[in-house]
């Protein structure tokens, strides 16, 4: 799936996504993190920000607009 | 340019704070791994000058990953690498080239002729190894230069070396069989066996012949008349005599060894023969076995066996004996198929001077008929 999401993005030029598997959270698209703390974190995004909470966020991959968390989420939401 | 990536280790207190700085300053994070006290992360080796720039971490370059972690081994192990490449070069070279040709006939003058073709062709020592295209191709323009001389040839490969077989193409000369021809006697004898296949026999066992004799004749009569002349073949086995002397002297020398050993190396090439070290032994017979050949010089394994002249003095039986076995090898040197010596009679023995003088009767069955042709009278 995560290949699938990969070429269709690469093909088609979304904006952002959001990709959610196991105990991983995938965010593309971001321009600022604001927060990043170990049960919380707020990703800054062209039109809304995007808040996810949980316990013990990792991070494994970052880049200027793409993120991997590892961790266990709880809740995410739009502000 | 490719861009290499590189492990980094990062001491800080707050690694979220070390993210979100990372996320500002455009430091790529490609993989983390999270330990005790430390992380450990994968960047591009361009960022860890942006890296070294904050403040609050303590970083340390860790391993070098891709193209640069390669250069590193290459640099690391260059000697090694260098001497592999120096060996393979080596390897390939001797396995290619050819240091000696040997053309396996047992006349000379075709040695020479297909020695010389072969130099022509380009299968000589010191040159490229031929592939099997070209050398079937030389083959038959060799066999093409020479149709009258050689028959077949045959270029074999081994190791280092070409060896050639020959087969001499030999022209069948016609058979001029002769008309008319008897079987006369060679020497003086008396006639033990007879085998003939044309011809009439003359003589018959047990009878005297002299040298000159018709033994089997190649007329062939009946009633006193001429029928047929044939070319008579055949052998006759007839008892001939010899005198044999012989001198053999009372004392002679023989070599005994004395249980010394002594090893030596000796290289051979050519007409060259010399030891690797000093020989440590003034007499000394030797026993040398191949070790290996480099460059065309055989390099051989040698034993030396320490020997001492000693004196020995027959008495007259002994030196007797030696004389009648003397006597015997003197004779069969002669001798052919089916011929052997019968009989020997001592005929006078006489001792001068440390030295026995021996004469010898001996008879001897030998083959006596030899074929002579004759002109027939019509």
């Amino acid at each position: 799936m995560h290949i699938y999401k990969t070429i269709k993005n690469f093909l088609l030029d979304q904006e952002y996504f959001i990709d959610l598997w196991q105990e991983n959270i995938h965010i593309y698209g971001f321009k600022k993190i604001d927060v990043l703390q170990e049960n919380r974190a707020v990703f800054v995004l062209e039109k809304f920000s995007l808040e996810i909470l949980g316990k013990d966020f990792r991070v494994l991959k970052l880049t200027n607009k793409e993120i991997l968390l590892q961790g266990s989420l709880k809740e995410m939401r739009i502000l | 340019m490719i861009d290499s990536y590189i492990w980094v280790e990062v001491k800080t207190t707050n690694k979220e704070r070390f993210f979100l700085k990372c996320q500002e300053i455009q430091v790529f994070i490609y993989d983390v791994v999270y330990e005790n006290q430390k992380i450990k992360v994968k960047i591009l080796e361009k960022d860890l000058k942006k890296l070294k720039k904050i403040w609050f971490i303590k970083i340390k370059k860790i391993q070098n990953l891709g193209w640069n972690a390669l250069k590193e081994k290459v640099h690391t192990y260059h000697i090694y690498l260098i001497s592999l490449l120096i060996g393979l070069v080596f390897l390939y070279i001797l396995s290619h080239i050819i240091l000696s040709v040997e053309v396996i006939h047992s006349n000379q003058d075709i040695r020479f002729l297909v020695t010389n073709a072969l130099n022509e062709k380009g299968i000589r020592k010191n040159t490229w190894k031929k592939d099997y295209q070209e050398i079937e191709k030389i083959k038959q323009e060799i066999l093409d230069m020479y149709p009258d001389d050689l028959e077949w040839l045959e270029i074999e490969t081994k190791g280092m070396k070409y060896i050639v077989r020959v087969e001499e193409r030999k022209l069948e000369e016609e058979k001029n069989e002769p008309g008319a021809c008897n079987v006369v006697a060679m020497k003086d004898g008396i006639v033990k066996e007879m085998i003939y296949s044309s011809g009439e026999a003359v003589y018959k066992r047990n009878d005297s012949v002299k040298k000159g004799d018709i033994l089997i004749s190649g007329t062939i009569k009946k009633d006193e008349e001429t029928k047929k002349t044939v070319c008579a073949t055949g052998s006759v086995y007839a008892e001939v005599w010899y005198e044999v002397r012989v001198s053999i002297p009372l004392t002679y020398e023989i070599q005994e060894k004395t249980g010394k050993v002594r090893w030596n190396i000796k290289a051979k090439n050519n007409g060259f023969n010399d030891f690797l070290f000093k020989s440590r032994l003034k007499n000394y017979e030797e026993d040398a076995s191949s070790l290996f050949t480099l460059f065309g010089t055989e390099f051989l394994f040698v034993k030396q066996y320490e020997t001492t002249v000693k004196e020995v003095t027959m008495d007259e039986n002994e030196a007797l004996e030696k004389a009648l076995k003397e006597v015997d090898e003197k004779i069969s040197l002669t001798l052919e198929e089916k011929e052997e010596i019968i009989a020997k009679k001592v005929l006078k023995k006489e001792v001068n001077n440390s030295t026995m003088n021996v004469e010898v009767f001996v008879s001897v069955l030998e083959q006596i008929g030899e074929r002579q042709e004759f002109v027939t009278q019509e």
